[in-house]
């Protein structure tokens, strides 16, 4: 290796080990920060409803991101590059394509309801399993044990019933 | 054969006229000829619709390039095993197929019964007739498979012409596991026909007791079975062939497949209840139902271009007749339901929250709530749109968020329930089963925390699984040790002498062992590495541990492809490791390229390597590498769930508990007309 070259690598690894470890990483992971915002900004192509970094449109030149996809991760690309925070991005995305290339609901507006929806049918659900189970709970048993039984004679089909209903309950 | 398979298949349509309509006469008037005809009709639909799938497959076989549908999904270079696939890469061979795997059940069906239940049989055999008339009306006349190729002339009038050759299969479909994905899938969709038209059998002749539970139990654990094989077969070609890293999407299509299964998981757990309480009837015979309207709704939303999909396969504007049928359905449904809804009384009282009867009712609540909030994601574009003017998008975000803890909830229940008493289980019980399995579970979170796993999510699941476990494990145990100190067997032996007892415990055991599996998979999503680079020839690329070099680039000319290569050394710590081939394929008969991943698959990770196309302008091959942990724990654990459910469809090999006669005074009185008292329960299983 030349002299100016070794000086060059020393300058640049000590330029890294002075960087802050948050930068340092910003580095390392360019790709995969891409990729984490592209997954957040819908492919626009409108042939499918998948995300940018996760587009995997049939039918195109490859399997994988189509061409519009391949153009919103370069376009992400670049607004990192600019320094901008994930958030700062993600809104220039939107500023660029509107609400639509959200590929989430957005959570305000007529969005907010996809995402109350669960929330409702968990704890409607909820309120109506635990009225179901006060009303089995008071609900009376429909045969009692017929007190005074020793001594009595009980006929076989009766004796079968009670054992294949023994079974049936301790079976699993 | 193009003519013989119509007829065929007009010829089935008749005798699936007649198996209804003589059905629905032979149930109004008990004639038995009448009944016999109408299940010998049943048959023959069945026999006629086979003669009709078969000539299509002969068509492809032979290479009869003036029949459209072959025209447009085979060319004469396609391989005979991807032939037999192009049978449902469209629309019209698809809904033929599909009405061939209902024939498969249905005459399963009849044949087995055809002795035995003569009050309900006829009612079956009317509702699986009406389903099979359906289908065989849209591929009689709205998407005939048969249709022969035609030109038209200067008059207007149609030629019918002959081509040379066809336009090929589409290039994501010619991988073998699209030969075996759509069949499992198909055959989910179609098997839960048969518990719907048992439910609804039993509804409309107000059948007594639990016999049709007893009836379909088998019946819907193959369809379940199918259904889960479909669904992770399509989720490994999805992961194999797209090239995007991953397995599941949240595609509409993905989604469609995945709501029936989610009520087919709570039904088979829900039916448990009916069966050993007489309690749920009502909730049974609904979801049964549902299951069934969500697979003909899937296929509503696949084809009817309601929802976007990559899954454009099969698209038309057929959307319109099965909205038809599932408002017949859901219609004949609630009729039947308000006229026969007293006969689906509960038999017995809830005796404590802390019971096995209160975790299979928290096990349905989040299946449901997990299909509903599915399913709404899945139309809320579609909504959104027709109420507020603009189409909001809901992508794999979403459903990750919604249903993540919705899966840890269930993963929770999966290890509590087994583990609960019908009826009661004491606090002592409680401390007894559970005290191991969460003191592992706790100390497994730890150790992880302890290791630097700091994603909150795969923590979670991660100790969630060792629970889980933990309960099965105990499970085992306890019942081999008894088996043991009996026999003085092998721990394996008692293992699986214990499994062979009670297989549907033990197979439920399994299956369960299985979905802790597939959630360790999904769990290690959180730790997924990608970089996708330019790379010149002999220059590498790294991730993780691995240093990949691409060697050189070579092409393959196959029959029906040629094949662009990339030949990737791999090395691992400055060492060479193995060789990998990531792949582009360009299809001439349709002018479609595909690519072919190259996967090196370990227990702890998959190396995903994808050649992603060549950049025009400099020439450079793109290299798009993942990593992606403990993807192959998804696929095994598919493996254990089926072995689990197979474990299970086995009929018991001896009976689990014996009862002595009880001594009784001779001159008792006999209580003949007595119901019997309610069993005395021990606390936890046998």
């Amino acid at each position: 290796m030349k002299i100016k070259t070794r000086i060059a690598a020393g300058i640049l690894l000590a330029f890294m080990a002075l960087m802050p470890p948050g930068a340092r990483r910003l580095l390392a992971d360019q790709t995969d920060r891409t990729h984490q915002i592209g997954a957040k900004v819908k492919c626009m192509c409108n042939g499918c409803d998948q995300s940018a970094a996760k587009c995997y449109h049939t039918g195109g030149a490859y399997s994988g991101p189509c061409e519009t996809a391949k153009t919103i991760l370069k376009e992400i690309d670049a607004h990192i590059a600019t320094g901008k925070t994930d958030e700062q991005v993600l809104q220039a995305m939107i500023q660029e394509y509107g609400p639509p290339a959200y590929v989430e609901p957005p959570k305000s507006g007529f969005g907010l309801v996809a995402w109350v929806m669960p929330i409702v049918y968990l704890f409607g659900g909820l309120a109506l399993v635990m009225v179901i189970i006060t009303r089995w709970r008071k609900r009376p048993a429909v045969v009692a044990a017929a007190p005074g039984l020793s001594g009595v004679r009980v006929s076989p089909e009766l004796l079968a019933r009670a054992r294949e209903q023994a079974q049936r309950e301790t079976e699993e | 054969m193009d003519v013989f398979g119509s007829f065929a298949l007009i010829l089935a349509f008749v005798c699936a006229v007649y198996a209804f309509a003589g059905g629905i006469a032979a149930i109004l008037t008990r004639h038995p000829l009448l009944i016999k005809s109408a299940r010998q009709a049943g048959i023959a639909v069945c026999a006629l619709i086979f003669t009709s799938t078969l000539s299509l497959v002969y068509l492809f076989f032979t290479d009869n390039y003036s029949v459209a549908y072959v025209v447009s999904h085979s060319n004469r270079d396609l391989s005979t095993f991807f032939k037999i696939a192009a049978l449902w890469s469209g629309q019209e061979g698809s809904l033929l197929f599909w009405s061939f795997l209902l024939a498969i059940y249905v005459i399963s069906v009849l044949l087995t019964y055809r002795n035995k239940n003569g009050e309900l049989m006829p009612y079956v055999g009317v509702i699986l007739a009406g389903v099979q008339l359906f289908f065989l009306t849209i591929s009689n006349f709205v998407a005939s498979p048969f249709k022969a190729l035609g030109v038209a002339n200067a008059s207007g009038a149609f030629d019918l012409v002959s081509r040379a050759d066809g336009n090929g299969l589409n290039p994501v479909l010619q991988y073998p596991e699209m030969v075996i994905h759509p069949p499992n899938l198909y055959s989910g969709y179609t098997g839960f026909t048969i518990p719907f038209a048992f439910a609804l059998a039993a509804l409309l002749a107000r059948y007594p007791g639990e016999k049709w539970i007893h009836l379909t139990r088998k019946w819907t654990m193959i369809a379940w079975c199918f259904q889960t094989m479909g669904i992770l077969l399509g989720a490994h070609w999805a992961y194999a062939v797209l090239g995007w890293g991953g397995y599941w999407g949240w595609d509409p299509v993905e989604n469609a497949s995945l709501l029936p299964w989610l009520t087919g998981t709570a039904f088979l757990h829900s039916v448990m209840m009916q069966e050993k309480r007489g309690m749920m009837k009502v909730w049974n015979v609904w979801l049964v139902f549902i299951t069934f309207m969500l697979c003909i709704l899937g296929t509503l939303l696949t084809r009817s271009g309601l929802v976007s999909s990559v899954h454009a396969f099969a698209q038309s504007s057929i959307g319109g007749w099965f909205v038809g049928f599932l408002c017949i359905v859901m219609g004949v449904c609630l009729v039947a339901y308000f006229k026969n809804r007293d006969y689906l009384k509960s038999e017995n009282q809830l005796d404590s929250i802390v019971s096995r009867e209160s975790s299979f009712l928290f096990n349905n609540l989040v299946l449901l709530v997990a299909c509903v909030a599915v399913l709404s994601g899945t139309l809320f574009p579609v909504f959104s749109e027709y109420l507020s003017g603009s189409r909001i998008s809901v992508g794999a975000p979403f459903f990750n968020k919604v249903n993540i803890p919705l899966g840890f909830l269930l993963l929770f229940l999966t290890g509590v329930g087994p583990l609960l008493a019908w009826r009661k289980t004491s606090t002592e019980s409680m401390k007894r089963n559970f005290q191991i399995p969460v003191a592992a579970g706790a100390v497994g979170a730890a150790v992880l925390a302890i290791a630097g796993v700091r994603e909150m999510y795969s923590l979670i699941c991660f100790s969630l699984c060792i629970f889980v476990t933990g309960t099965i494990v105990q499970e085992f145990y306890r019942g081999a040790r008894v088996v043991r100190i009996r026999s003085g067997a092998s721990w394996l032996a008692s293992g699986v002498d214990l499994t062979l007892r009670n297989t549907r415990r033990y197979g439920g055991y399994i299956v369960h062992l299985g979905m802790v599996m597939i959630f360790m998979g999904l769990a290690g999503q959180a730790f997924n590495k990608e970089v996708e680079k330019e790379v010149p020839i002999g220059s590498t690329v790294h991730i993780g541990q691995y240093e990949l070099l691409l060697q050189s680039m070579d092409q393959k000319q196959e029959k029906n492809y040629v094949a662009e290569r990339m030949i990737v050394e791999v090395m691992k710590d400055q060492k060479p490791v193995m060789m990998l081939y990531p792949e582009r394929r360009n299809f001439p008969a349709n002018q479609e390229s595909g690519t072919m991943v190259a996967i090196h698959s370990t227990l702890k990770e998959d190396l995903y390597v994808v050649y992603a196309g060549m950049n025009p302008q400099n020439n450079l091959p793109t290299l798009h590498v993942f990593i992606n942990p403990l993807v192959k724990w998804v696929w095994w654990g598919g493996m254990v769930v089926v072995m689990g459910t197979i474990v299970a469809l086995v009929p018991n090999r001896a009976a689990v508990m014996v009862l002595a006669r009880a001594e009784v005074p001779s001159g008792a009185p006999e209580l003949s007309g007595m119901q019997p008292a309610p069993a005395a329960l021990r606390e936890g299983h046998d």
